[in-house]
């Protein structure tokens, strides 16, 4: 059993690279130069659909320092995680413009931009289609003719002659009827536009195809093992001839989760003799290639009782994937089978999809298309609520999903050491002062709301996604801990040395997680995604250091005569329980012990551990349950949270203010309360700047508007709420490290709802389309309520009469 | 956009002689070098090519900040934002100057922008032009042949667009001492902080409860190919009626004035209501100051 009392682990510790990162001696990808290095760069489509007739290179060629200039023709392979549908560059037809269509090689930076200006593409333009619901018409232009050929993982369903890269449908109880009994049934139509992840490092990378056949590849990549074990699929080398060098990473939040850059710059630099190549996309150019988050059309039917008890759910979720599959289709089906938001509702019927459009492609995003959903689910509730007359946390409370007794909408019992929405939702709204109206606003024309949101999720992977540790002692009892998750930011290998030290008596001095990564060194994990770090990666170092104590007190119960069992570690002595003054110190048996004549027992002290998921099950995309018809199990574990805002509203610009925020989460455990209030803040600030500002906006041929910082906006310094409540709930899980759960992704989900939330409350008109931008806000008032803005107007004329 | 710059000829002159010699020998095809917070970005963009840059950072005479008492400020070619912001007087006298640069771009572009950057750059929504507009600055051109002042309305002709001959350049901009007991404010409607404006007013106002002698002038940002200011209000403030009554027949005015257009910035309809609401915020409160 876990004890009570922690020396290291539930302490607010500054994260152990803080200080290298903030003195710019920590070494991104961006910082890396090889003698003889080349540079390349991209050609990308001037159209957003069409055919490639013609690419003529011949005066590219010309220019001084050109190595080789490289067509997707070059480069046979499809790439893809769960739909094998990409080309490493354009074959045949472009998908939307700003793909990479040409790639020039040349010994600086100058020659190939110089050289990739000379490139001449013809095309002949096909009918583009932007809007994904457009996209699945019958008379819609086609992305994928061959979408039936293509390589595909299990439980993934794209479907052959159509625009959707991956559907699912799921019910629970009987939905049909269920509508047919609800006193009151709404429906809405709720949108999201595809955003960008603004990481701070722009993509980039640097390959080298060796001549003996192994390839090198340094990346600004979250998951370089995924990196490698994509590229050995895609292109048909063995896994241990890639190694991929992970320096750190200038921030992911899912954008750099797959793979991305690396295996076209790794063909470059055989394609340039196997020389090294670097290839680094400026800004513009990342939002022009870089895949970014999807876009959602979601629609939602709910069927509820008079006293707010819902019993019937039907939606359909329409996301928008971009002209490539990648991630888009596992975040359409993480959003179907967590559908109906953390709501125990026994009718349902699900459908998700992810649908081509002729846009860059979509990826993994911070909340994996829970955001999206959420958003829908959690205005829906204030919708609800509204008609019924009843208070949104009231609603929320009735309908919420309460451990060991709520059932997903896999069928699936929620465990009973499940995190607690009640406590969530009555913490955050107590927070905030639910209960007292808001407090009048010094302007006339400005009004203040309230609004809260619920949320859950947990990491959307395979149910046999491993993660492994290893931590190994050194001669002076200090250890190195080898882990496979990549910290960019979260402050993940501070929480796991922590854990190391926990277990081991050390001091967090004494423990190094290793910042870099070597697939050819580190201990492997599946990827750095969908906040499974903590969870998993924690227990296995967990579990590692556990062995290397094992090693330990098997060695020292040699020298004291003492049974291991009958052993402790502390204070990096190990010492007989009960008498804590017969000890060995740790630097002493840990390279094994020497006796005075020089025998020595034992051996250097490594310790190894994994975690791997326990009894998840694949899904089947056409009834959410396992292969086998019992409940499908997709997640290790489930965060809930609720998301509370004060907001005041200039009925006068459509401004939106938010006030004071509180977001409440069950984590279980917080390793680290400091680097876990981090999260909510940063998350917070993230969800905002999602909510009110962002979005990616396209011309009607398919043209990106905004491909740069002037005009796609994100939250600036000023723009932070200057009050902002963490609150941390720790109701354990059981097979969590000391009990934690997730979090990285739960702190953004809900927010954008809480604020639509909060407007309604203040106006009464509805949001139904983010981002919520003072203009957006301003049309829904014209639209539903405009007397508001000619009674703000009114009020500024009468303050000026009134004071002067 | 590029990576990296495309080739030039670079000149970093320490005289303005040699710096209108330069001018005059590329013929409009050479771009002047102050701040670079435009040019660079139009130049790693493409959408400015030019065969020269001429750093004018060299030039000693051109960074000059002077306030001559009873008659006004003068501003040179290579004074910062985040300076003219220091000088006390800025703040203290030239109300509607000080509040406009304070939200112009962010501190660190303000670090190395300049003001005449700013007015030659002549983008429509150049927050420092309301302002000028609205004080009545004056334009010291200088070429070779020789200068002249040119009066900030008449300075920008169109969308990036200046009344500058290509030989000529911006050495100074003088700010006449504002109206006796007159206040300033500029309004800046932004998508989110240290945002360009979708729309900016710019109003000075001056004893604003003696109708005649009641001076009301607006100019705007974003709204039109360039800045503009509305004289067309201004005599209507002389009038003893009301002031809201002013107000409602001034907003008329002006949005029959105005002619924004919808980009990714805004839409048209949101940028009238903009100038309607905007304006009426920084009269009410210009009027209730005085």
């Amino acid at each position: 059993m876990v004890s009570l009392t922690f020396r290291v682990v539930g302490k607010s510790i500054p994260r152990i690279d803080g200080l290298i990162k903030a003195s710019g001696e920590a070494q991104y990808a961006f910082d890396l130069e090889i003698p003889g290095m080349l540079w390349a760069k991209l050609v990308r489509s001037t159209i957003a659909h069409g055919i490639i007739k013609k690419i003529d290179y011949s005066e590219a060629l010309k220019v001084k320092g050109v190595v080789a200039v490289v067509t997707g023709k070059d480069l046979p392979y499809k790439l893809g995680i769960y739909v094998g549908d990409r080309d490493v560059l354009a074959v045949d037809r472009v998908l939307w413009y700003g793909q990479p269509v040409v790639a020039v090689v040349a010994d600086s930076l100058e020659a190939a931009e110089e050289a990739a200006e000379k490139v001449v593409v013809e095309y002949e333009p096909l009918p583009a289609v932007l809007d994904p619901e457009e996209a699945l018409k019958p008379d819609a232009p086609l992305l994928h003719p061959k979408l039936g050929e293509y390589r595909r993982a299990p439980g993934f369903n794209p479907i052959p002659g159509t625009n959707i890269a991956s559907k699912y449908e799921l019910k629970k109880g009987d939905p049909e009827k269920a509508f047919k009994e609800a006193d009151v049934v709404i429906e809405n139509k709720f949108k999201a536009p595809m955003v960008s992840h603004v990481y701070l490092e722009t993509m980039n990378v640097i390959a080298w195809y060796h001549r003996d056949g192994t390839i090198e590849i340094w990346s600004s990549a979250q998951s370089p093992f995924a990196v490698r074990y994509l590229m050995s699929a895609s292109l048909g080398i063995p896994l241990h001839k890639i190694i991929i060098h992970r320096p750190f990473v200038g921030g992911g939040f899912g954008g750099k989760a797959g793979l991305n850059l690396e295996p076209l710059v790794a063909l470059l630099s055989k394609h340039a003799g196997y020389r090294p190549v670097r290839l680094l996309l400026s800004r513009e150019e990342n939002f022009y290639i870089a895949p970014v988050r999807t876009g959602i059309i979601a629609y939602i039917k709910t069927g509820a009782r008079k006293d707010g008890r819902i019993i019937a759910h039907d939606s359909t979720y329409i996301f928008d994937s971009g002209g490539y599959a990648d991630y888009a289709v596992n975040v359409a089906r993480a959003a179907w089978y967590k559908c109906t938001g953390p709501y125990d509702i026994p009718n349902v019927h699900c459908i998700s999809m992810a649908v081509y459009t002729n846009k860059v492609y979509a990826t993994a995003f911070r909340g994996f298309g829970h955001m999206e959903f959420h958003w829908a689910v959690e205005r829906q509730m204030d919708i609800l609520a509204h008609e019924l007359g009843i208070d949104p946390l009231e609603i929320r409370l009735k309908n919420a999903l309460l451990p060991g007794k709520g059932v997903l909408p896999t069928g699936e019992k929620l465990r009973e050491d499940a995190g607690r929405l009640d406590q969530c939702l009555i913490e955050a709204a107590k927070a905030i002062d639910w209960d007292k109206p808001p407090e009048k606003p010094k302007e006339p024309w400005k009004v203040r709301g309230k609004g809260i949101a619920a949320l859950y999720k947990g990491p959307a992977e395979p149910p046999n996604a491993a993660a492994s540790a290893i931590v190994k002692f050194n001669e002076d009892g200090s250890v190195d801990v080898l882990v496979g998750t990549t910290d960019y930011g979260q402050g993940t290998i501070t929480s796991l040395a922590q854990i190391v030290a926990e277990e081991l008596g050390l001091p967090i001095e004494k423990v190094h997680v290793r910042f870099y990564l070597d697939t050819d060194a580190n201990a492997y994990t599946w990827q750095t995604v969908g906040s499974r770090s903590t969870f998993q990666d924690g227990n296995a170092v967990l579990m590692a250091a556990r062995d290397a104590k094992r090693k330990i007190l098997e060695i020292a119960s040699q020298v004291l005569h003492v049974r291991p069992e009958n052993l402790e570690l502390r204070d990096e002595k190990v010492c007989v329980k009960g008498e804590p003054w017969e000890c060995v110190s740790l630097q002493e048996v840990v390279f094994g012990y020497t006796y005075p004549n020089g025998h020595t027992v034992g051996g250097p002290v490594i310790g190894v551990g994994y975690h791997m998921p326990e009894r998840r099950t694949y899904l089947d995309p056409t009834t959410g349950r396992a292969p086998d018809g019992s409940p499908g199990a997709p997640t290790i574990f489930i965060t809930f949270g609720a998301q509370a805002v004060e907001i005041e509203l200039d009925l006068l610009t459509g401004k939106v203010e938010i006030l004071r925020y509180a977001g409440a989460f069950d984590i279980g455990k917080a390793i680290n309360p400091l680097l876990v209030k981090g999260q909510i803040y940063g998350g917070a600030v993230m969800a905002m700047s999602l909510g009110m500002f962002e979005e990616l906006k396209y011309g009607k041929d398919g043209r990106l508007l905004n491909p740069n910082l002037t005009d796609y906006k994100v939250a600036r310094a000023g723009d932070i709420p200057k009050k902002m409540i963490p609150i941390i709930i720790e109701n354990p899980q059981a097979d969590g490290p000391y009990g934690a759960r997730g979090l990285a992704e739960n702190v953004m989900i809900a927010l954008p709802a809480a604020i639509a939330n909060a407007i309604y409350n203040a106006t009464g008109v509805n949001i139904y389309e983010m981002p919520m931008t003072p203009e957006n806000v301003l049309k829904a008032i014209r639209e539903q309520k405009p007397e508001l803005i000619e009674k703000a107007k009114k009020a500024l004329m009468e303050y000026l009469e009134k004071k002067g | 956009m590029s990576l990296i710059l495309p080739k030039f000829e670079y000149y970093k002159p320490s005289t303005l002689d040699e710096a209108l010699e330069l001018l005059a020998k590329f013929k409009g095809d050479a771009r002047i070098l102050a701040g670079g917070t435009d040019l660079i970005v139009d130049l790693r963009s493409r959408i400015k090519k030019p065969k020269a840059v001429i750093d004018i950072k060299g030039i000693k005479e051109l960074h000059k900040l002077e306030y001559i008492e009873g008659k006004g400020l003068i501003v040179g070619a290579t004074v910062t934002l985040n300076e003219l912001l220091e000088h006390p007087i800025v703040k203290s006298k030239f109300h509607v100057l000080y509040d406009s640069v304070r939200q112009l771009a962010d501190m660190q572009l303000r670090n190395r922008a300049t003001l005449v950057g700013n007015i030659c750059n002549a983008s429509p929504a150049a927050d420092s032009a309301p302002a000028l507009l609205v004080l009545d600055a004056k334009v010291k051109a200088v070429s070779k042949r020789g200068e002249r002042v040119i009066e900030i309305k008449d300075f920008f002709k169109w969308v990036k667009k200046t009344a500058l001959e290509p030989d000529e350049m911006v050495t100074e901009v003088f700010i006449p001492e504002p109206p006796e007991g007159s206040r300033g404010k500029y309004y800046k409607a932004t998508r989110n902080v240290e945002d360009l404006a979708i729309v900016g007013v710019a109003g000075l106002v001056a004893h604003p409860n003696e109708p005649s002698k009641r001076i009301v002038r607006l100019a705007y940002a974003s709204v039109a190919p360039t800045p503009i200011r509305v004289y067309e209000v201004e005599e209507l403030f002389k009038r003893d009626e009301p002031l809201p009554k002013l107000i409602d027949e001034a907003v008329n005015i002006v949005l029959r004035k105005v002619s924004p257009i919808t980009d990714v910035r805004g839409s048209d309809w949101y940028r009238r209501h903009l100038v309607d609401v905007l304006t009426r915020k920084l009269l009410v409160e210009l009027f209730l100051e005085g």
